[in-house]
């Protein structure tokens, strides 16, 4: 078996084990207890359901993916566009943070209703409310990395007459990514939500829709299933994002680890 | 290169306080310095006598009023745009995410080119510099992978690439265990033999500053004031046997009495074992 075989079987096998233990369980548990479908559905109850229409949940998770997606670019660019000026002027993060934290405490459940009376019941309002909810977690993490320049680097190019967008393009940017991707980690989970819930409000589509209807219908085996579905699109998000982030910081100390 | 009879380094009257509680911390009360052209001056002193502040005042890394710094005939800041400095701190400050060759290009990046009369482009002037401090085998590397003097080698020849005129070195050795350090100051001993560029060298070891100078300063702390001056009448070039010569000892010797430090516990402190 080669090395990078055996890497697999040495981190993929528990988790994979684990899940498998568990699910067994709780098929086990919900036969020999004989729990109601419509209060806890066993595994292959929402197999069952999940098989019966995949394309239904596959229509509604490229929905739902779009809308996630679309927000998580909007949020994290503007919010990094605007980490770059708060960067490089400390009354201008004095100014804009306040403003920050207040877009940060307002619930997505508040806001959402609202985006819908602007924008209308298409794609726009659910992305923007995915924006919303990751613009501060980019915000935070981007000031942070855009000023954690080693200071003798930056002694260094200042010697040599560096411009300001040199050093930008240079050392901040470089520097910030490990934040960014810290941030992206956080977000990508949070777009899907904010996705969801304002699916939720207006739904036209999107595994949001389908979990409304579902649980209309006290049909939780659907309901469950399309809960996997999100939670599949998190996870493989998440590790396409692993992915980028090993490629790109390969020199940063977070990726000795794994 | 053409001979300039401009000093390297003209520092009068600088006054330096860090900002704080309690008015500020005075790291220099009205120092002066004079650095001829290929001079190579080291200023050894204990933590806090203003002996950094001091050289980043020459990088114009820092406000000099009152005072006045001059750089090779100009101010510090013209010094830096015309990209004759060079720097080399404690930390390497590489970028993590270059390969050791791109780290020693980025002063050629930054001023647009490799230096005049070299042959070749930015690439060949790095690889000649990797080259020329031994590390000719680790150039694709990227600093993570290398040790702590590799790492501060790399800092050198990127200090160098630019063939700048003035070289600053912020107790550029530092952090390094002593084999090391006797190995890196005999490279740069070599490396300012062949460019002749002037070197104003801040270090806690008199060893070191007597093995590398022409002219030791001593400073004191609080306020920062020189106490003496030391001038070092060793053959050149010079190897580590140098420090074997009784003359050595004498100026070691001299200068550890300047800085008021005959007992074992202060000795240490300028991390030089006796």
């Amino acid at each position: 078996m080669s090395s990078r075989a055996a890497r697999w079987v040495r981190v993929g096998l528990p988790p994979v084990l684990a899940a498998f233990i568990a699910i067994v369980a709780w098929e086990a548990w919900v036969a020999v207890r004989e729990v109601p479908a419509y209060l806890v559905p066993a595994p292959s109850a929402i197999v069952r359901a999940f098989t019966a229409d995949p394309a239904r949940y596959a229509l509604a998770a490229r929905t739902s993916m779009v809308e996630a997606l679309g927000g998580l670019l909007l949020g994290s660019g503007a919010a990094f566009v605007l980490a770059v000026a708060m960067a490089h002027s400390r009354p201008l993060e004095r100014a804009l943070y306040p403003l920050a934290l207040l877009v940060k405490v307002t619930p997505v459940v508040a806001v959402a209703p609202l985006f819908i009376i602007w924008f209308g019941f298409g794609t726009l309002p659910k992305m923007l409310v995915a924006a919303l909810i990751t613009f501060f977690p980019m915000l935070v993490n981007a000031v942070t990395g855009l000023r954690s320049v080693d200071p003798a680097a930056h002694d260094f190019m200042r010697t040599l007459h560096a411009t300001p967008l040199q050093v930008f393009r240079m050392l901040r940017l470089p520097a910030s990514l490990p934040y960014v991707f810290a941030a992206l980690r956080i977000s990508v989970p949070l777009c899907i939500i904010g996705a969801v819930v304002a699916e939720w409000m207006a739904g036209d589509g999107g595994i949001g829709q389908v979990i409304l209807i579902a649980n209309g219908d006290l049909d939780t085996a659907a309901l469950f299933a399309a809960v996997v579905v999100l939670a599949s699109m998190a996870i493989g998000l998440t590790a396409l994002l692993a992915l980028l982030e090993r490629r790109l910081l390969f020199w940063h100390e977070s990726s000795e680890r794994v | 290169m053409p001979v300039t009879t401009a000093p390297a380094l003209v520092v009068r009257g600088l006054v330096h306080r860090y900002e704080g509680e309690a008015g500020g911390l005075l790291a220099l009360d009205g120092a002066e310095l004079r650095l001829a052209a290929g001079e190579f001056v080291s200023i050894v002193g204990p933590s806090g006598c203003g002996k950094s502040t001091l050289l980043r005042a020459g990088a114009g890394l820092i406000a000099t009023s009152p005072g006045t710094v001059e750089v090779l005939g100009g101010t510090a800041s013209q010094a830096c745009a015309a990209h004759v400095l060079g720097l080399v701190s404690q930390d390497p400050g590489l970028l993590p995410w270059r390969t050791v060759e791109a780290n020693v290009a980025l002063p050629l990046e930054l001023t647009g080119g490799p230096p005049r009369g070299t042959l070749g482009g930015i690439a060949e002037a790095a690889r000649a510099l990797v080259q020329r401090v031994g590390l000719e085998r680790f150039a694709a590397a990227y600093p993570h992978q290398l040790s702590g003097g590799m790492r501060q080698r790399v800092a050198l020849a990127r200090a160098l690439v630019h063939r700048p005129r003035l070289l600053l070195m912020d107790e550029p050795f530092g952090a390094l265990d002593e084999l090391s350090r006797e190995e890196l100051c005999l490279e740069l001993l070599s490396l300012w033999e062949q460019q002749r560029a002037s070197v104003l060298f801040v270090t806690h070891s008199i060893r070191e500053a007597v093995l590398l100078s022409d002219r030791v300063l001593v400073m004191s702390a609080s306020p920062g004031h020189m106490v003496d001056e030391v001038p070092i009448d060793l053959p050149r070039p010079r190897t580590l046997a140098a420090q074997e010569a009784p003359s050595f000892a004498a100026y070691v010797h001299r200068i550890r009495a300047a800085l008021g430090a005959p007992s074992t516990s202060t000795a240490h402190s300028t991390g030089d074992p006796a």
